[in-house]
């Protein structure tokens, strides 16, 4: 047997998991998307309707605005935390090792639960958060945090915050455990201070760890649906419906396969797009440093 | 140096209050769910005043969680297994060889893990449905497997590239066939890599609930997750359902956690800088 023919027999399996379960549902998630298909029958073409409706009605790109928003509020929130935290971690040995795997805990579980235990922390009903509050003598902030428009969207992200932080916090100790004991050590002989080394020495040796924590944090946050899924299903008044939230919605909720599968497109081709630019500009920004 | 060692001693003990106030929501959701409803009503932050068992007992008479957790264990090694095999063969000769097709493989991989789920998820519904996979363990461990592929591929290519090639030449000098080789020289040598790796697809399967939603409609095929969101979600959100389902739908992993969390982290982490 040739060694090509060998090489392709290896993957063979692997190609017809993938073609069959990824590449075929693509092109058929691409042609759904210019049909009116419901799930039954035959899907009926309709050209463009879908995307028409898309950018025509206001109720999409508003969900793209909540869906980029809610992206930076996570996004930064989650790199500045854990980029603390472990730079932290790195000046104090002693408490390293138990720190990085309590603050993974979170990241065990699944966004059901994760979902379900922050709705009733903060519920208006006996709610944890409320009762904290309460208890500090703050009486005057306690609110159905959920159920107000203006902070249901950043009391979801906090969730999800909580859930990844840990995680972001092991890449970059990892980042800086690539950084030549060598230099820290020089930095330290020369007297700079905690802060001087942090900003001069180990931000840029950490670039690389930045550029995988930004894409990773980018990429999960805006393909999540699974909080508001759980938490407000969309609501208070669309405040915090994103745009993959709309996609299941359309999916599990009205059956409108057709019209789901366009708004699948968009935010694939979005997805995609993003990485390759934050990928281009981040590795491009490491290079430079 | 005395100075030195008390700004050490605050640091210490700044992160173990910041560790604490990170895991509240752990801590409580413990706590709560040894506490009844009305107990939570009267006292919301209050701690239990005995070790209260109703909770998990009426939660383990409803939710039909020893059921789940076989069906989860049990989805989630087929899929570790087939994934590890199917995901291994592929990457030997592509970790040799990135040419051609080998190349354009490589795109579509990469292609697959930027992917989100709901892009596919449509079809492999219509696809199922009309093969008579809908709702049957088959078609869940199928879309699973098909959903981890694309990172064990990654993962194998990776870390079969670190190995010698002088073990395989000398292999083929005993006259070894390509696949007598994979299977006697190289698969051996991936059990770290697949230790790694099925501790990855255990996560994903065991706490994904969008696929078993979607594909799984007969409660005595539900995986713990979706288990746990039909019980809760149906009984609108009662604190002493709730906080049990939670604690029992976390447990498994939060022991595996427990026991392997220095290779969890390390896993997790070198996976994703790779």
């Amino acid at each position: 047997m040739s060694p090509k023919m060998m090489r392709f027999l290896f993957m063979a399996p692997a190609l017809v998991v993938l073609g069959v379960f990824f590449v075929y549902p693509i092109l058929l998630t691409f042609y759904y998307s210019f049909t009116d298909f419901t799930g039954v029958g035959t899907p009926e073409f309709s050209g463009l309707k879908n995307y028409d409706r898309i950018v025509s009605r206001s109720r999409y790109p508003d969900a793209l605005k909540i869906t980029v928003l809610f992206t930076v509020i996570v996004v930064v929130l989650q790199i500045t935390l854990g980029l603390f935290i472990a730079t932290l971690l790195q000046r104090l040995p002693a408490v390293r090792n138990f720190a990085r795997a309590a603050l993974f805990t979170p990241a065990m579980m699944s966004f059901v639960i994760v979902g379900y235990v922050w709705q009733f922390i903060y519920s208006p009903y006996n709610g944890g958060l409320n009762a904290l509050l309460t208890s500090a003598g703050l009486e005057g902030m306690t609110r159905g945090w959920l159920g107000d428009p203006n902070t249901a969207l950043i009391a979801i992200a906090i969730a999800h915050v909580w859930m990844f932080t840990g995680y972001t916090t092991a890449i970059f100790l990892a980042g800086y455990a690539n950084i030549p004991s060598d230099i820290e050590e020089a930095g330290r002989l020369d007297g700079a201070s905690s802060w001087q080394r942090f900003r001069h020495l180990e931000l840029p040796l950490l670039a690389p760890s930045i550029t995988i924590n930004v894409m990773l944090a980018t990429i999960g946050t805006l393909k999540t649906f699974e909080l508001p899924f759980i938490m407000t299903r969309g609501g208070p008044d669309g405040a915090t419906r994103t745009l993959s939230l709309e996609i299941i919605e359309n999916l599990f909720r009205s059956y409108k396969f057709g019209f789901a599968s366009a708004l699948a497109i968009v935010m694939l081709i979005i997805v995609v797009l993003v990485a390759f630019i934050q990928n281009k500009y981040l590795r491009g920004r490491e290079d430079v440093t | 140096m005395n100075r030195h060692k008390i700004t050490m001693w605050i640091g210490n003990i700044f992160v173990v209050v910041l560790v604490l106030v990170m895991l509240t929501p752990v801590i409580y959701m413990i706590l709560m769910s040894f506490r009844t409803g009305e107990e939570i009503a009267a006292d919301p932050l209050g701690l239990p005043s005995s070790l209260y068992f109703g909770n998990y007992i009426n939660t383990l008479e409803n939710m039909d969680y020893v059921r789940a957790v076989i069906n989860s264990i049990g989805i989630t090694l087929s899929v570790t297994v087939i994934v590890a095999l199917v995901g291994s063969m592929a990457a030997y000769p592509l970790a040799r060889n990135t040419t051609g097709w080998g190349r354009a493989f490589i795109m579509l991989v990469a292609l697959g893990l930027a992917t989100p789920a709901f892009v596919t998820i449509t079809p492999i519904y219509v696809i199922f449905r009309s093969i008579g996979l809908l709702d049957s363990y088959l078609g869940i461990i199928l879309a699973f497997t098909a959903l981890n592929l694309p990172l064990a591929v990654f993962f194998y290519v990776g870390f079969i590239g670190a190995v010698p090639r002088e073990l395989e030449e000398a292999a083929k000098l005993d006259n070894c066939s390509d696949f007598q080789i994979f299977w006697h020289v190289i698969r051996p040598l991936l059990g770290p890599a697949t230790a790694t790796l099925s501790l990855f697809v255990m996560l994903m399967v065991w706490n994904d609930f969008t696929y078993p939603l979607l594909l799984l409609t007969d409660p005595d095929k539900f995986t713990v997750m979706i288990a746990v969101y039909r019980f809760v979600g149906n009984h609108n959100i009662e604190p002493d359902l709730l906080f049990p389902a939670a604690v029992l739908g976390s447990l498994p992993l939060l022991i595996l956690f427990m026991i392997f969390q220095r290779r969890i982290v390390s896993g997790v982490t070198a996976g994703a800088v790779k």
